[in-house]
């Protein structure tokens, strides 16, 4: 636990330096341990060559993938669909909610327009404001209401003709 | 070290502990499946069998249902005008809860709200009583005007007051203040339709109140809701013409300043169709301001009132005479002088006239009562039963207004030996304005029994009362015509040939060219007409009073192809009150006026205004001499009329009451005869009123005003120009013309 300690605060060299140094170190303390008796030991390295190594190909495998690929893709352009019609629509009805008020609103307003035309327009308040300004109801005959019939016979108090075509 | 095991001792546990542990094991399965299948069990009789008691139960509880007032239709003229409509208004409310100082709050929105001293429901001490009795909801004011929702809306930033919100109401509105007012009726506080055609038509100008169903949980939190959306109204359009109204109504109200009647009535009809372009009741209410009404006012006396027509009833004899050709207008008629006697009755003529042997034309001008009765004795009394109830008398109209009586006129098998007579005099019978118009629409029209009507046709059928209609309403301006539609209108009969109703008419021009109808007479179109006076019932004495009467006349103008018939009816005119010379001149303001309104083509030559001279102004008197008929024959026909009739009410008479004037009925400029003139800025003044005026003081109220008169004719004024309310300079002459 103490060479393990010093050997961490120990600075100067690498941690893997360090690390192998101590090892050699604590391997030879184990030796002599031993009772002096000195094991041989052989290292043999092994190199492992994987490389010879590929996946086998599983055919099923990826069609079940590219399967549940494809599901999954339609399930969440469905629930992306869904969600953004659902959305959608909730958020048009507040507009077509706000738009019903506006349009009460002036249906309202044109009411009370209509409301105060009629008040405005009353026969008794238009007699009276017409009296006091020295206006007076007309005498009979001396009202003229232009015929709706035309006399053919009368003579033309105006007339319009059409002008005659540009000569080419 | 361990004894080895005994595989014998072993083997012997074994097998007893197996059997034990599973039998342990299946039976506490089986508690546990029984108690699962106990679960699920009951989870189906809830679910399942006992679904729609609880659903019902949950709906009883956690629903509320709101209703949506729906909004009321619109009663239009014939021209589209609103005559009545409804429009949204603030309605105040407070929550006590949120109110600290409920005193101080009442006091300050009672300042601000209780504008009409008659309202006793905004007064401080209602507001505060009503804000310390409720905990989350209570009325401060309801249906307010504008100004003042806008004041308390500052008053709310201002003070600030707290607890004081805002909802919006329906509300009635009538634009035209008092025009139609017995026709439109009113609503009352809670939009229920109370009189005349609101009332009619409650179930179609209501509407259907929408529904909000509402889901609360147990801390009232909406849980959800849904709404079914209230239905309008249906809108209505009537056949009055508000131009036509107004004319008939100020007309009137000049007659009820001339003769200070206790009420008046003015009808006028399209001999045409039978449609009512215009029907004045005078005194009148604002139905904007039904609260200050009362009962009198609100009655429609053109439906509800009847009166003993007297000498106008003479069109109905003469008719009848000449449709049996008993007769001809040019058939000589011995009117004995003036006196006959039936079954022991003496009947006079007019007081001062009698007659020997005249004309049948002439007998109508003078209004021989003789004549009627030999001309009603010739057709005898069955005939003549029926030619009145053609006409209409005796049975209800089918007018659109509520309250309509049939009138008074006893089956002919009741008829006393001397009714014949009566009747034939116009008396012992009782009829409504509304049917005399119609009978003198059927001479006008060349014969033909038009039913009246105060509503455009298809609007509303009788058996399908909620139904919309489809079309949407299309103004629909009176166009003079001069056929009959054709098919003609359910109801309608022929009752004269074409001929018969040629004869009358020429008969009735007579009676205004050169009989007792002269102030009748038209400029520019010709005009034809009978003019009644006819004793009332003293409701004191129960007999015929000397001093009350009913003046009236019926007439049709232009005569030769007329457009419109009017009837006019004064009840109680004091000092004058001959039908001639109180009702006639009415006649001829409104037909004058409704002929140019109409753009009418003059029939006869237009005469410049002039000075009448009071030779040609002397009109006769009908119908002075006293009162012969069967008085107990009126309260006999009463008697019989049936429950619903408005006659049958304890407080009715069979002829209307002479009420005292209430104040609604004022002239068309607003000022009373004395009133004080008021100098504008000291250079132009104000021309009085003095219309309906005797001479002496038309000279003391123009000195008293700084103008000058100049008077022609005489009698009272008829005509004043400048129009009253006029600011003049100083010393302005004021030119009147004054007639009897």
């Amino acid at each position: 636990m103490a060479a393990c300690t010093t050997t961490y605060f120990e600075a100067g060299r690498s941690w893997s330096a360090r690390v192998a140094e101590r090892n050699a170190e604590l391997m030879a303390q184990q030796s002599l341990r031993r009772r002096g008796v000195r094991t041989p030991e052989f290292c043999f390295p092994k190199h492992l060559d994987n490389s010879r190594l590929v996946k086998a190909p599983d055919p099923a495998r990826a069609r079940q993938m590219r399967v549940f690929s494809a599901a999954i893709t339609v399930l969440f352009s469905l629930t992306m669909i869904y969600g953004l019609q659902h959305f959608r629509a909730i958020e048009s009805g507040y507009r077509i909610e706000s738009e019903k008020q506006v349009r009460d609103q002036l249906r309202e307003d044109n009411r009370q327009l209509r409301l105060s035309e009629a008040q405005l327009t009353q026969p008794d308040r238009i007699d009276r404001m017409a009296r006091e300004l020295g206006f007076a109801e007309p005498q009979p005959g001396q009202m003229v209401h232009p015929s709706v019939t035309s006399d053919a016979s009368a003579p033309a108090l105006a007339q319009a003709a059409p002008p005659a075509p540009a000569a080419q | 070290m361990q004894s080895p095991v005994r595989p014998s001792q072993n083997r012997n546990t074994m097998s007893r502990a197996m059997p034990l542990k599973l039998a342990r094991f299946w039976l506490i399965c089986s508690f546990f499946l029984v108690w699962a299948i106990l679960i699920a069990f009951r989870l189906f009789w809830l679910q399942v069998v006992r679904h729609s008691e609880f659903l019902e139960r949950a709906e009883r509880q956690q629903q509320r249902t709101f209703e949506v007032a729906p909004r009321r239709g619109v009663l239009y003229d014939r021209n589209l005008h609103e005559l009545a409509m409804t429009v949204q208004v603030d309605s105040i409310f407070a929550v006590p809860t949120e109110i600290d100082d409920k005193q101080a709050t009442a006091h300050a929105l009672a300042a601000v709200v209780h504008t009409d001293p008659n309202d006793n429901q905004t007064t401080e001490e209602q507001i505060a009583a009503r804000l310390e009795a409720g905990h989350s909801f209570a009325w401060v004011a309801r249906r307010v005007p504008e100004d003042i929702s806008s004041r308390v809306k500052d008053l709310i930033k201002t003070r600030p007051l707290k607890g004081i919100y805002f909802q919006k109401e329906f509300q009635r509105f009538y634009p035209d203040n008092e025009i139609a007012a017995q026709v439109l009726g009113y609503v009352g506080v809670d939009d229920n339709g109370l009189g005349g055609l609101e009332q009619k038509f409650e179930p179609q100008l209501h509407g259907v109140p929408g529904r909000m169903y509402t889901a609360m949980d147990a801390r009232r939190h909406v849980l959800g809701s849904s709404e079914r959306e209230p239905q309008p109204g249906q809108n209505l359009m009537l056949t009055i013409d508000e131009n036509i109204q107004f004319m008939a109504e100020r007309a009137l109200d000049h007659a009820i300043l001339r003769t200070q009647a206790a009420n008046g009535t003015v009808v006028v009809q399209d001999v045409h169709t039978g449609q009512i372009l215009a029907l004045a009741i005078r005194p009148t209410f604002n139905p904007n301001l039904f609260r200050r009404a009362t009962p009198e006012l609100l009655r429609n006396h053109a439906v509800s009132d009847v009166y003993e027509p007297g000498s106008v009833f003479k069109l109905v004899t003469y008719s009848a005479a000449l449709q049996q050709r008993v007769s001809s207008p040019d058939d000589m008629i011995d009117c004995q002088g003036g006196k006959i006697t039936l079954a022991g009755r003496i009947i006079h003529d007019n007081q001062g006239e009698h007659y020997g042997v005249i004309s049948l034309h002439k007998a109508l001008e003078v209004s021989s009562d003789v004549a009627a009765v030999k001309l009603a004795l010739q057709v005898g009394q069955d005939r003549f039963y029926q030619y009145i109830r053609d006409f209409g008398f005796g049975a209800r109209s089918g007018a659109e207004l509520p309250g309509e009586t049939r009138g008074l006129l006893r089956p002919v098998n009741k008829w006393g030996p001397s009714s014949i007579g009566s009747i034939a005099i116009g008396q012992e019978v009782g009829v409504t304005p509304i049917q005399l118009v119609s009978m003198v629409s059927t001479i006008a029209n060349g014969g033909v029994y038009l039913a009246p009507h105060v509503l455009m046709p298809g609007q509303v059928d009788g058996a399908a009362k909620n139904q919309q209609p489809v079309a949407p309403l299309v103004p629909s301006p009176f166009k003079p015509g001069s056929e009959l539609s054709n098919p003609l209108p359910a109801g309608s009969h022929r009752v004269l040939s074409t001929l018969t109703a040629a004869q009358m008419r020429k008969m009735m021009e007579g009676v205004v060219l050169y009989g007792t109808g002269k102030e009748a007479q038209l400029n520019g179109y010709s005009s034809g007409g009978k003019t009644g006076t006819a004793q009332k019932i003293d409701p004191a004495t129960h007999l015929y009073s000397k001093t009350m009467h009913i003046a009236s006349f019926a007439g049709i103008a232009p005569v030769n192809n007329p457009v419109i018939a009017v009837a006019v009816v004064l009840d109680s005119p004091k000092g004058q009150y001959y039908g001639a010379t109180v009702s006639a001149p009415v006649f001829a303001e409104v037909a004058q006026q409704v002929l140019e309104y109409l753009a009418v083509p003059h029939d006869i030559d237009l005469r410049q205004p002039r000075a009448l001279s009071k030779a040609e102004l002397q009109v006769a008197e009908d119908d002075a001499s006293e009162h012969t008929g069967d008085i107990n024959a009126l309260y006999a026909a009463a008697n019989e009329l049936p429950s619903d009739d408005p006659l049958r009410a304890p407080t009715n008479q069979p002829v209307a009451t002479n009420q005292p004037q209430p104040t609604a009925a004022k002239p068309q400029n607003e000022s009373q005869p004395t009133a004080t003139v008021t100098l504008d800025d000291g250079k132009t003044l104000r021309v009085p009123s003095l219309v309906g005026m005797p001479m002496r003081k038309v000279i003391e109220q123009a000195a008293a005003a700084g103008l000058e008169v100049q008077i022609t004719g005489s009698g009272t004024v008829r005509e004043q120009a400048p129009a009253p309310g006029t600011m003049v300079a100083p010393g302005t002459k004021i030119v009147v013309r004054c007639g009897r």
